[in-house]
């Protein structure tokens, strides 16, 4: 995916793909509507049916066959256990985030982190995510407001997630996993330089 | 193939028509409470967010139970009017049971303003919670009895539909798979109530048990259980029990629709392996839920998005197909009911379309928890569900003549489709735009662009949600009066 990426967001891959498919449905249905009241024997129109659909069939597999393969190629779980430049330690909680440099093996409860932390520029960066309360989902947000990666904030569980900020600047962390009255509320900010 | 007495048939369609009563009261509520979120985040009201959680959750939890208990109900009804008896007491004895579980979700939720969200994800009903303990016990409560309905309604059913057609492989249609003459048929419904209630099972066994996890918890604070076993649970029950309900709706696409094609569509060879593997499918498709928890084992995620894909080849390649070969040519009058039918397959596709976008585990890191993905799935249950119910509707509330001439229902319909693709609109470009799901408000975003690009999407959303009720109007208008025409005529006939 990365190649592409260069050029297009994912969000706008998703979007531009999901565009297409609606048109395409849409112009199915419109001949549909058209077609539908024109009259035909049931048998031959039937086979015609067939014969597209036996086409579709084999063309939506190899389709499919290529996509999964294609889209296989680069996954975040891939990075749970590489090694990176930086380690981030990040506890999420009711309604908030912590964040500190280094692997934190300690209690929770004790650990002292903030809500901004100063990363480097370019360096390759694992966050090691995880929950004191409830659910939470951690999610970077470019300076344009483009959300670039994500992992859950699950209680008694790490997700690590790798990241390499390629621009300087301010990143905002907002959390996307539904977790009562001030959800909505939970920021905060990575600044890279 | 049995008798059904005219009397029977009577029965049951006073209970069909109480179901659907029931449902067309409720369902407007509860998109009242979605265009209530909407202004909300369009900042044109200002809800607390207490409020504001504990509608989205009375809605989710009210949409997703009305639809699959709609969808039940209607499967009930024509199997027991067409194939094997069901018993009527019964059927009775679970409306009101079900009734018993929406008035405590009612309460819990208006009342005790449970807000954890309709997948109430673990352990947050019982942390940092705003609503007292209370509201939970008695929403967990409601919850099972609901769960419990369902199961033991499904088990009725199928228990009496294997009983008449020789066992339940045969329901499953495996006798079409052998080379033997003579075998039983069975017709399309029967084999999809079968394939897609089956799961239901699963759903409602893994459910039950999660929710007497909930109520034990509720009752002994101290219990702690690991948050992704819970996880992986509840997105098992709730994504199947939201998948069967889509199924279900089609099961009465392939048996109402030929009625308008004046084409048969039944079962053969092609439609039991793709309804098979189906049923494999509806089963395993929960996991792309988990796909941003990265400690889930990873072989699950993949498995997660294969069966997402694969999902879509039996869905387009045989239903999608056999709508395409019912209609295509079949010189038919695009009355009401078949026109729902088709627009139903098509927001199932479009909404099925991007759900495919969204289980690729690439994209998904840029999606999940997104209003993509509320866009998604309202796609296909407003645009696909709804209108197949709507279509179901019209045919029973319509006398003999299910294809006389309806402008009024017609007009609902246009406005209706017009106001929710507008509606559903503004939830893909929120997800594009990286606006995050159920936020009651976008004022903590503290980007400019998302911030703003949010509650403008909301305030037009809003707008068309009143587009969408205006037809909704119109087409309650519309079967309202085949109704006191369905009456009438009746009572001209006994007297
Ligand atoms: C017809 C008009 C409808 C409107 C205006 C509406 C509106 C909304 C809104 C605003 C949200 C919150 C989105 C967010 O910020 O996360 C929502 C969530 C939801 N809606 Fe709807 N909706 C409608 C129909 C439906 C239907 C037909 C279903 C059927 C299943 C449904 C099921 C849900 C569910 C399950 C949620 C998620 C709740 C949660 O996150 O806990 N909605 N809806
Ligand atoms: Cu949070």
């Amino acid at each position: 995916m990365s190649n592409f990426t260069m050029l297009l967001s994912l969000q706008k891959i998703a979007g531009l793909l999901s565009l297409a498919g609606a048109l395409l449905i849409v112009a199915v249905v419109i001949f549909l509507l058209k077609s539908a009241t024109i009259s035909e024997d049931k048998t031959t129109a039937k086979e015609k049916v067939y014969k597209l659909r036996s086409r579709y069939i084999w063309s939506i597999i190899i389709v499919a066959v290529v996509l999964l393969a294609y889209s296989f190629r680069s996954l975040p779980y891939s990075l749970m256990k590489a090694k990176a430049d930086t380690e981030v330690s990040v506890v999420a909680y009711q309604w908030g985030w912590k964040m500190e440099k280094g692997i934190y093996n300690g209690k929770l409860d004790d650990f002292k982190g903030s809500n901004e932390i100063e990363l480097p520029v370019n360096k390759s960066i694992k966050f090691i995510v995880t929950s004191i309360d409830v659910n939470h989902n951690f999610a970077i947000y470019n300076s344009d407001g483009v959300l670039v990666a994500q992992t859950q904030a699950m209680p008694q569980h790490k997700n690590n997630l790798q990241y390499r900020f390629k621009e300087k600047g301010e990143y905002k962390i907002f959390c996307l996993e539904y977790c009562g009255t001030a959800h909505d509320f939970m920021v905060g900010t990575i600044h890279i330089n | 193939m049995i008798q059904i007495d005219s009397t029977e048939i009577k029965k049951q369609k006073k209970l069909a028509l109480t179901w659907a009563i029931t449902f067309l009261i409720l369902f407007p509520v509860l998109i009242t409470l979605g265009l209530l979120m909407r202004l909300r985040q369009g900042e044109i009201t200002e809800t607390g967010p207490s409020e504001f959680f504990s509608y989205m959750t009375l809605h989710g939890l009210g949409m997703a139970g009305i639809l699959f208990t709609f969808a039940f109900a209607a499967l009930w009804y024509l199997n027991s009017t067409r194939y094997v008896r069901l018993n009527l007491k019964f059927g009775w004895f679970l409306y009101f049971l079900i009734l018993i579980g929406v008035v405590g979700l009612l309460y819990g939720t208006l009342i005790g303003k449970f807000g954890p969200g309709w997948y109430m994800l673990y352990p947050l009903p019982f942390k940092g919670t705003f609503w007292p303990a209370w509201a939970t016990k008695v929403s967990v409560i409601s919850l099972i009895i609901l769960g419990v309905a369902w199961l033991l309604g499904i088990l009725h059913m199928i228990y009496a539909l294997a009983k008449q057609y020789g066992g339940l492989t045969n329901l499953l249609g495996w006798q079409y798979l052998g080379k033997k003459e003579n075998i039983t048929e069975i017709p399309s419904v029967v084999l999809i109530t079968t394939i897609s209630l089956i799961p239901g099972v699963f759903a409602l066994i893994i459910g039950a048990a999660m929710l007497i996890m909930y109520l034990l918890q509720s009752f002994e604070p101290s219990l702690a259980f690991d948050p992704l076993m819970m996880k992986n649970m509840v997105m098992f029950f709730g994504h199947t029990l939201v998948n069967i309900t889509m199924y279900c709706a089609v099961g009465w696409v392939y048996a109402l629709l030929p009625e308008f094609t004046h084409r048969e569509w039944k079962v053969n060879k092609a439609v039991v392996y793709s309804w098979n593997a189906s049923f494999f499918f509806i089963l395993f498709a929960y996991l792309h839920h988990l796909y941003m928890d990265f400690v889930q084992p990873t072989s699950l995620q993949y498995l997660g998005q294969v069966v997402s894909y694969s999902s879509a080849i039996p869905a387009t390649g045989i239903t999608m197909f056999g709508v395409i070969a019912q209609v295509y040519h079949a010189k038919m009058k695009w009355s009401i009911i078949p026109l729902m039918f088709l627009f139903g397959m098509a927001g199932w596709a479009i909404g099925g379309f991007a759900a495919v976008v969204d289980s690729t585990i690439a994209l998904n890191s840029s999606l999940h928890n997104t209003l993509w993905v509320p866009a998604h799935f309202h796609t296909y249950m407003l645009m696909g569900v709804v209108l197949f119910i709507f279509g179901f509707l019209f045919y029973l509330f319509s006398g003999k003549d299910k294809e006389e001439k309806d402008g009024l229902g017609k007009a609902g319909f246009w406005i209706f489709v017009l106001g929710s693709y507008g509606f559903l609109l503004m939830f893909y470009l929120g997800g594009l735009n990286s606006v995050p799901r159920r936020y009651s408000n976008y004022s903590g975003l503290e980007i400019d662009h998302v911030r703003e690009t949010g509650a403008h999407l909301a305030q037009c959303a809003a707008l068309f949600v009143g587009v969408l009720l205006v037809g909704l109007i119109l087409m309650y208008l519309s079967l309202f009066c085949k109704l006191i025409q369905q009456k009438v005529s009746t009572k001209e006939s006994n007297s």
